[in-house]
């Protein structure tokens, strides 16, 4: 029906208008960091065309992590798809696969700390239990 | 005899740009706001675009193109003070980010 297709546009439209939003948001924020340090301000219109040049870029960036994740035979995206996206430039692609290994890093070590402390404690609950199985025999 | 140089005319490897955000500075910039772009966000902005129900994005990955993402803006920010610096401008207008934007978008 033509009504329902309409609607359904209509709310893909608003959707996206609110994505655009938030990355507009998020853009001034970068843009009010880099005008600090740098010493030099932004018009509205230029932080307006960054945010907007943003969440252009987020489609061709979408649709390549897509087809490379189907290249490689996959339906998750994973790292090494996002560098290949930054193949480029020498210093991003380094800097993306530097990151890489950090992110990588830091999120084993904290499964490793999450592991240690569910194995804590089953160890404690487990001595609690014994203790009142001992208990509770007396 | 030394035989003449045989290999074809030099072509010095083009000189990839550096970015200019990443190059090593007192302050290496925008690592303050690392936590600005969250993964959520990252991940619905993808997701508008998959052709495929079925793609999905690893956390990983996600981490990954925040921080993508995050260098894009930050390197147009950057690149644009560059110009208007160069022009004597007194801030950054559309102007100068036009100019700017074509690089941009080869390096990315």
């Amino acid at each position: 029906m033509e009504e329902e297709a309409e609607a359904e546009e209509q709310q893909r439209f608003s959707y996206q208008q609110r994505l655009k939003a938030a990355v507009h948001y998020t853009v001034g924020c970068l843009c009010e960091e880099v005008a600090l340090d740098k010493g030099m301000q932004f018009s509205r219109q230029t932080i307006a065309a960054i945010s907007e040049l943003t969440f252009r870029q987020c489609e061709n960036f979408a649709k390549d992590l897509e087809m490379f994740a189907r290249h490689a035979r996959r339906t998750t995206i994973n790292t090494e798809d996002v560098k290949l996206l930054a193949r480029r430039s020498d210093s991003l692609l380094k800097y993306i696969t530097d990151k890489s290994e950090e992110i990588t890093h830091i999120n084993l070590e904290r499964k490793a700390r999450k592991k240690k402390k569910s194995e804590d404690g089953n160890h404690n609950s487990r001595e609690l239990a014994e203790a009142g199985v001992v208990e509770s025999e007396q | 005899m030394d035989s003449p140089c045989t290999r074809p005319p030099c072509f010095r490897k083009a000189e990839r740009p550096q970015l200019c955000s990443l190059l090593p500075a007192p302050h290496p910039l925008g690592m303050a706001a690392t936590g600005v772009l969250s993964k959520e966000l990252v991940s619905r902005l993808l997701h508008v675009h998959f052709k495929d129900d079925k793609t999905k994005v690893s956390g990983d990955a996600l981490q990954l193109m925040a921080e993508l993402l995050k260098i894009f803006v930050v390197e147009a920010a950057v690149r644009g003070v560059r110009q208007a610096q160069a022009e004597d401008a007194i801030l950054v207008d559309v102007d100068q980010l036009e100019k700017v934007l074509p690089q941009l978008l080869l390096d990315f």
